[in-house]
């Protein structure tokens, strides 16, 4: 009966939004519309909505707003198609109040990439693409770069922060990447670069400089027209290669665009993150160590926060959640590849 | 002039009993219930309830005073003070419609709050109207990516329909009115530290609203499209600011004339066209009129259809206004008078009373009315120092008071001041769920009261 349900309201939501466009493309208006993402996330959404009985006022909403723009049509016989359309629509989604479907799960899609069901997860034709988030001195950037060389996928980590300097046309010095710990492994030197740049605030610009950032990046900050560029990136790759993905806010960027993938948090505790840190850096002392690690947890979840909604490291948002001091390097490797494959070694 | 002629009209003499203001709380009411609850209905009958309220008002009155005086105090409020402000609006409605912006600039809390910066500064100079109807259409454009997106307009309000507007006498009609009965031009610059520290709170609490709500829409996984490196911005139909240029000097021409002698009779009264007994419509007024048809008139023959299509100009929200204000002009004429006869025993003798009288009836009554209610009640005080006016001197610190109550409270409701509801029915044209009559005077009661103690606190006490 669910099922049905589910069925029967995908559809009503497939013609929500079709009117929507409808109405859109008859007006000719660059002012914007109601629903202004693709339109397999907005049915998914509206489908969504009208499960839930507590939200099927505000799919009434959006109707209410599509017949304001509706009405507008100048054309007669267009305007009286629209609004028959829209009446009969109206009428469903009035007769849905005492009918919306129940259910345990109500984003069945979203479950799917929330929890453990790997086996299920990845269609044929889906990528594997493993995000890790990682606090800083845990060595989740080496676990990730061991992972990928493993299972011989490629490993991003600066790259898309450079691929994404090539798109916006900006000067490499003039921007840093906020969403990563750079990690360098030729062959036997394995080390952060550039790891005091990592969420840090940029540096005072001119007047001048300022107007060119604006013009550059769309009156966005750098910060945003990076994150922008590097969803839209991610989204990309998504569809043509596997990889593996470290930080960047990807498992939520993935998951918005319902882009199937496995998240996993690797950190350490918070002693033994300073261990290895004045290990990688010896010039560091145990307090200098123990600030620069607080300073970018800090950052790092400010920044995560800014663009995710949610709280950085909450075992509640990844599939798996590593203490790399319990596993070590290979330990943690072991441990992701046996999930990948479902327990078998 | 007109305003002072309505309420010194004959009627406003004799008692007014307060029954008679139940009409104009009724499409008060009407306005701010009926699109909650009968949307639909309430969009078709829009004229009937403002004709029935308005009949409500009219039957009795006329039963009262006589149909003469009735149709007097009806015909007058429709030819002074209707008629100009349906045709201000209309023409500003036309001129903007005209002109769209095609570009990439996302909407993001900085640029937002560069958009009302830029917005509330321009008030000043072609009216809040002029500002409202010329900025509305880019904000909407450049936040079409965003999903929440009503509070921007409902700072827009605030901001460029209202605070924006206390510079100048070309800002807001009751300063045109000032300027008229010989408050200097730029006296109104005294206004700008009430501006600016205005600007300066509402600007800092809207980035931290719009922040919150630009975070939650990218982690809903919004984005606006930035594919393309760097911004290109495109204004076309830019010569109808020609046109702008001439509304605003119809304006201003509007507040002079009166003044001179060739458009005075020898009583002094204005010259114009008789209408109904003690109706006439000036000369002044009736050159306004012309030229805003005309600039209207003139922007339509001469720019491409296409622009107005992207700009989804269509004539409802401007239909909307004319039906809903036609029946709050005639409804509200009963607390007018009432206000013009008590105006005076009200015993307002501080800046901080003035402020805050003049400003709580011009959120719901028309504002230019009731500036000058409140600068006759002061002009009458017999100050020995001060701004020398035609109704009287007037200390500055009062002037300063009634000025700013007059127009930054008209930002307090949807009624309050006519472009508060052309942003919001545009808006509502355009995808964005504003807020409902009484959810925007929430807004107005959690963000501008604290900040019109503030004003009082500093200036006003």
């Amino acid at each position: 009966m669910a099922n049905i349900n589910e069925e029967m309201l995908r559809e009503l939501a497939e013609r929500i939004y079709d009117l929507d466009a409808e109405v859109y493309a008859q007006l000719g208006s660059s002012l914007g519309r109601v629903f202004n993402r693709d339109r397999e996330r907005c049915v998914e959404e509206l489908t969504h909505r009208m499960m839930m009985r507590d939200e099927g006022h505000v799919v009434r909403s959006s109707l209410a707003l599509i017949s304001n723009m509706a009405r507008t049509i100048s054309d007669k016989e267009e305007r009286k198609l629209v609004m028959t359309e829209y009446n009969r629509i109206l009428q469903e989604v009035l007769s849905l109040q005492t009918s919306f479907g129940g259910g345990d799960v109500l984003d069945k899609q979203l479950a799917q990439l929330n929890t453990l069901n790997l086996k299920n997860r990845f269609a044929e034709k889906d990528h594997l693409i493993i995000c890790i988030g990682r606090t800083y001195g845990c060595g989740g950037s080496e676990i990730g770069f061991t992972l990928a060389d493993s299972l011989k996928i490629n490993y991003y980590d600066a790259e898309i922060f450079s691929e994404v300097l090539k798109r916006l046309e900006a000067e490499k010095d003039s921007v840093e990447d906020k969403a990563g710990y750079h990690y360098r492994n030729d062959g036997e030197k394995k080390q952060y670069t550039f790891e005091e740049r990592a969420f840090t605030a940029g540096k005072k610009m001119t007047l001048a400089e300022r107007m060119r950032e604006f013009s550059r990046y769309h009156g966005l900050s750098k910060k945003d027209a990076v994150f922008f560029n590097q969803s839209d990136l991610l989204c990309e790759m998504a569809k043509k290669e596997d990889f593996i993905v470290m930080g960047r806010c990807a498992d939520v960027i993935l998951t918005n665009n319902r882009i199937p993938h496995i998240s996993i948090f690797i950190t350490a505790p918070f002693e033994r993150r300073i261990q290895r840190v004045m290990e990688v850096d010896e010039k560091l002392t145990y307090k200098q160590a123990r600030n620069k690690l607080k300073r970018l947890d800090r950052q790092h979840v400010g920044y995560y926060k800014f663009y995710t909604g949610r709280e950085w490291g909450n075992a509640v948002n990844y599939d798996l959640c590593i203490n790399s001091a319990s596993y070590g390097i290979e330990g943690s490797v072991d441990l992701i590849r046996r999930m990948i494959s479902g327990g078998e070694n | 002039m007109k305003e002072l002629t309505t309420l010194s009209s004959g009627a406003a003499a004799l008692p007014i009993p307060l029954w008679l203001c139940i009409p104009f709380a009724g499409l008060l009411l009407c306005i701010a219930v009926l699109p909650l609850v009968k949307a639909h209905w309430w969009e078709e009958h829009q004229p009937l309830v403002a004709g029935f309220w308005a009949l409500l008002f009219v039957l009795p009155f006329a039963w009262l005073y006589g149909a003469e005086r009735a149709a007097e105090t009806v015909l007058e409020c429709i030819i002074n003070d209707y008629l100009t402000f349906i045709v201000l609006l209309f023409g500003l409605f036309c001129v903007s419609g005209n002109i769209t912006m095609e570009g990439d600039l996302a909407g993001s809390p900085r640029v937002n709050v560069l958009l009302l910066t830029v917005g509330t500064l321009l008030s000043s100079w072609i009216g809040t109207t002029g500002a409202s109807m010329l900025m509305v259409r880019p904000v909407i454009k450049m936040n079409s990516w965003r999903r929440r997106r009503a509070h921007i307009m409902v700072f827009f309000i605030f901001l460029i329909s209202n605070i924006g507007g206390c510079l100048t006498p070309i800002g807001d009609p009751p300063l045109l009115m000032g300027f008229s009965r010989g408050v200097p031009f730029f006296w109104s610059l005294h206004l700008l530290p009430m501006m600016l520290v205005n600007m300066a709170v509402l600007l800092t609490v809207f980035y931290w609203i719009d922040r919150r709500a630009y975070c939650k829409d990218i982690a809903a996984g919004l984005k606006p499209n930035i594919s393309k490196a760097g911004t290109s911005i495109k204004i076309n139909g830019l010569h109808n600011l020609i046109f702008l240029v001439m509304i605003v000097a119809a304006v201003i021409l509007s507040g002079t004339l009166p003044t001179m002698s060739m458009f005075q009779t020898a009583e002094g009264t204005v010259k114009g066209i008789h209408i109904f007994g003690e109706v006439t419509l000036g000369y002044p007024a009736l050159i306004e009129i012309v030229m805003i048809l005309a600039a209207a008139g003139l922007s339509f023959k001469t720019t491409d259809p296409e622009i107005r299509r992207k700009n989804h100009f269509t004539w409802g929200a401007i239909q909307e206004v004319a039906v809903l204000f036609i029946g709050i002009f005639i409804t509200m004429q009963p607390a007018l008078m009432i206000l013009k006869t008590m105006g005076a025993s009200l015993g307002l003798s501080k800046p901080g009373e003035m402020f805050w009288v003049t400003g709580v009836l011009s959120s719901f009554l028309d504002n230019t009315p009731t500036y000058l209610v409140f600068l006759t009640t002061a002009g009458a005080m017999g100050f020995a120092e001060g701004m020398s006016t035609s109704l009287g001197m007037v200390p500055v610190a009062m002037l300063e008071a009634i000025s700013c109550g007059a127009v930054f409270m008209g930002a307090n409701t949807y009624i309050g001041n006519a472009p508060n509801f052309m942003v919001k029915a545009i808006s509502d044209e355009n995808g964005i769920k504003m807020p409902s009559f009484f959810g925007y005077i929430l807004w107005s009661v959690t963000c501008l009261i604290p900040v019109f103690l503030l004003d009082t606190l500093l200036f006003f006490l």
